[in-house]
C-alpha cells in the first residue's frame, strides 16, 4: 500500500497523520474536562463501574501491534462513526431534559462532537489515500430500539460509559496514528509525537 | 465487505444492559417535602439476597434504619421529608449489592409546579420582527428544568402561533424573525411547564408599531470645537432602516473619560443630529455613544424603545495652555480674570455683535474661540505676555 504512493500521497498522508495526532490530542484533553463536568452535572460518582455497554465501541484491542495500517483506520472509523452517533444522542437527550444551568455541559458535548467528526473525516481522508476509500456508513449507527427502555439513571452511567470509552479511543488512535506514520515500504517519514502520546 | 461487517459487529457488541436488579418506582416526580418508599428487586435466580443490598441517593450511602426487607429479594427504603433535586437531572437513587456494585438506578425529580411568567415585555426591531422577554416566577426553575413556550396571535380572528427562536436576547427570551402583521394588536403570553405542571401568564396586548425601536444612530463623529478645550462636537445621521417611515426621532447621548466606567447622559437633544458637549476636562479623551428613540410611527400615540448604544467613537479635548503649566489659580486670582474675561466679552459683543438681541451661549462659544486665537497671536509677538 505505502509502497506504491506517490511522494505528493506520502506528503499528504504525513500531513494528515500529524494533524489527526495534534487532534487526538486536543480531543482526549477535552474529553477529560467535559468528563468533570458530565459527572457533576448528572450527581454521578466519578469511579462507577460500567460494565460493557451496547453500541458503545470498546477501546481495548487485544493483538493491536499485529493490525494491518488498513484495520487500524476501519477500526477507528467505524468507532468515531459510532461516536458521532452516540455523541448526538447524548446531545438530543440533554436537549430534551437539561435546563439553562446545563448550558456549559451541553456546548463541551456539542465542541466534542464537532472534533469525533472532524477526527472521522481525516480518517476518511486518510482511506481515500488507499485504494479503496472509506467504507459506506450503513453498519455505524448504533441501534436505537434498546435505549428507548431505558430508565433515566441507566442513560446517565450510558453516558458516563460512552465518554469514557471515547477518552480512551483518544489515546489509542494518536498511537494507532503514530504507527501508520513510522517510515515503512514508502518511505513515509515520522511525525512529532502529539500530546496524546504523553498521556 | 465481509471482513468490515465483522469489525463493526464487533465493535458494535450487542451485550443488552443487563442491569441484575429493578428499582420502582422508576424516575418519579415529586413535591418538595412528600415521602417515598422505593423498592429495589433482584431477579430470583440471581444469588443475591436483600440483606446483601444498601442504598445511596446522590452517592450517600442511606442509613439501614430506613430499610425493610419485603421477601427474600426485595428491599425497600423509605425517603422522608424529600428536599428539591439537588440537579436537574434528577437526584440519583441507587441499590448496590455488598461490594458496591450498582444493581439499579432510579432519578427522582423533586421540586415544585412552575409559576406564572410574569413581566412580559416585547419590542420590533425596524418593525420587521419581534422579540420578547420575561422572568420567571419567583421560584423560577430552582429545581426542576422548566421549559416555556412563548404564543401569539392576533386579536380578534387569529390563531395560536408558537415562536420557535428561543434565548436569543437572554434566557427567558424568543424571537418571532417574520410574518408579523401590522394595524392589528396581537396577544401575547408565555406558557412554562415541568414535570409537575403548566402555568399560564397574563396576556400582553400590543401593537408592533407601538414597539419599534432601531439600530443606533450610524456615522457617529466627535470632534474639536476650535480650541476650546472644554467641548466637543457630536454630529450623527439618523438610522437608515426607518427613515422610510413616518417617524420622529429623539437621541440621547453619553459620554465618559477614557479612564473611568461612569457615563454621564444627555438626554435633551431632542431631534437633532448634532450637539455640542461643553464642561470637559482639557487634555482628556471622550468617549461618545448616542442612542435613538423612534416614536409616533404611523401616528403611533406611544412612547418609542430606545436602540442600543452606538458603538463609543473616541475624541479628545485640546490641552488648556493654563493647565499645562501645572498651577491652578487662586481664588482671587479666579475672580480676577473672570472678571476681565467678562469685560472683554461684553467689549467684543458690542463690537462684533451688535443689534443680535439673541444672545446665546453659541455666540459666548464663538467668542472664546476668538479669544482664544488672539492670545495665541499676541503669545506669538509677545512671549513673554501672560494671559
Amino acid at each position: 500500500m505505502a509502497a506504491a504512493e506517490t511522494p505528493s500521497a506520502a506528503l499528504r498522508r504525513r500531513d494528515l497523520c500529524s494533524r489527526g495526532i495534534r487532534l487526538a490530542g486536543k480531543m482526549r484533553s477535552d474529553v477529560a474536562d467535559l468528563l468533570d463536568v458530565y459527572v457533576e452535572r448528572q450527581g454521578l460518582d466519578a469511579s462507577a463501574n460500567v460494565a460493557a455497554l451496547d453500541g458503545v465501541p470498546a477501546a481495548a484491542a487485544e493483538r493491536w501491534g499485529e493490525q494491518t495500517e488498513s484495520q487500524r483506520l476501519l477500526d477507528n472509523l467505524a468507532a468515531y462513526r459510532a461516536f458521532r452517533a452516540l455523541l448526538t444522542e447524548m446531545l438530543e437527550e440533554q436537549r430534551d431534559q437539561a435546563g439553562p444551568a446545563d448550558t456549559a455541559l451541553r456546548e463541551a458535548l456539542a465542541a466534542v462532537l464537532l472534533q469525533v467528526s472532524a477526527f472521522a473525516y481525516h480518517l476518511e481522508e486518510l482511506l481515500r489515500l488507499e485504494s479503496r476509500g472509506p467504507p459506506g456508513e450503513e453498519g455505524a449507527r448504533p441501534p436505537a430500539g434498546p435505549r428507548l427502555g431505558l430508565g433515566l439513571f441507566e442513560r446517565k452511567l450510558r453516558g458516563l460509559g460512552v465518554l469514557r470509552e471515547l477518552a480512551q479511543w483518544a489515546v489509542r488512535s494518536a498511537r494507532d496514528l503514530r504507527q501508520l506514520s513510522k517510515p515503512g515500504p514508502g518511505g513515509t517519514a515520522a511525525v512529532p509525537a502529539g500530546p496524546a502520546e504523553s498521556q | 465487505m465481509l471482513a468490515l461487517l465483522l469489525l463493526c459487529l464487533r465493535l458494535l457488541r450487542a451485550e443488552p444492559l443487563a442491569y441484575p436488579a429493578v428499582i420502582s418506582p422508576q424516575d418519579p416526580t415529586l413535591l418538595i417535602g412528600s415521602s417515598l418508599t422505593a423498592t429495589c428487586t433482584v431477579s430470583a435466580d440471581s444469588r443475591l439476597r436483600a440483606e446483601d443490598l444498601y442504598w445511596t441517593l446522590n452517592g450517600r450511602r442511606l442509613p439501614a434504619a430506613s430499610y425493610a426487607a419485603l421477601g427474600a429479594t426485595t428491599l425497600s427504603v423509605a425517603l422522608a421529608r424529600l428536599n428539591g433535586s439537588k440537579q436537574q437531572s434528577g437526584d440519583n437513587l441507587v441499590c448496590h449489592s455488598r461490594d458496591g456494585g450498582i444493581l439499579a438506578g432510579s432519578c427522582l425529580y423533586v421540586g415544585l409546579p412552575p409559576e406564572k411568567p410574569v413581566n412580559i415585555s416585547c419590542w420590533s426591531k425596524n418593525m420587521k420582527d419581534l422579540t420578547c422577554k420575561w422572568a420567571p416566577g419567583t421560584e423560577g426553575e430552582t429545581f426542576l428544568h422548566t421549559n416555556y413556550t412563548l404564543k401569539y396571535k392576533l386579536r380578534w380572528y387569529g390563531r395560536d402561533n408558537t415562536c420557535q427562536e428561543y434565548h436569543t436576547a437572554g434566557p427567558y427570551s424568543c424571537h418571532i424573525p417574520k410574518d408579523l402583521a401590522l394595524f392589528t394588536p396581537y396577544e401575547i403570553w408565555v406558557e412554562a411547564s415541568n414535570r409537575l405542571g403548566v402555568a399560564v401568564s397574563d396576556v400582553v396586548m400590543l401593537d408592533i408599531l407601538d414597539v419599534v425601536t432601531t439600530d443606533p444612530p450610524a456615522d457617529v463623529h466627535v470632534s474639536r470645537v476650535g480650541d476650546l478645550e472644554d467641548q466637543l462636537s457630536v454630529r450623527w445621521s439618523s438610522p437608515p432602516a426607518l427613515k422610510d417611515f413616518l417617524f420622529q426621532a429623539k437621541y440621547q447621548i453619553q459620554y465618559r473619560v477614557e479612564d473611568s466606567s461612569e457615563w454621564k447622559v444627555v438626554d435633551d437633544v431632542g431631534n437633532q443630529t448634532s450637539c455640542r458637549l461643553a464642561g470637559l476636562r482639557p487634555g482628556t479623551v471622550y468617549f461618545v455613544q448616542v442612542r435613538c428613540n423612534p416614536f409616533g410611527i404611523y401616528g403611533s400615540k406611544k412612547a418609542g424603545i430606545w436602540s442600543d448604544w452606538s458603538n463609543p467613537t473616541a475624541a479628545s479635548t485640546p490641552r488648556s495652555e493654563r493647565a499645562a503649566g501645572g498651577c491652578e489659580p487662586k481664588g482671587g486670582e479666579q475672580n480676577t480674570t473672570l472678571r476681565r474675561e467678562l469685560k472683554q466679552f461684553f467689549g467684543w459683543v458690542k463690537k462684533h455683535a451688535y443689534g443680535c438681541s439673541n444672545l446665546s451661549i453659541k455666540l459666548y462659544d464663538q467668542w472664546r474661540v476668538w479669544l482664544q486665537k488672539s492670545h495665541k497671536t499676541r503669545n506669538q509677538v509677545l512671549p513673554g505676555d501672560k494671559l
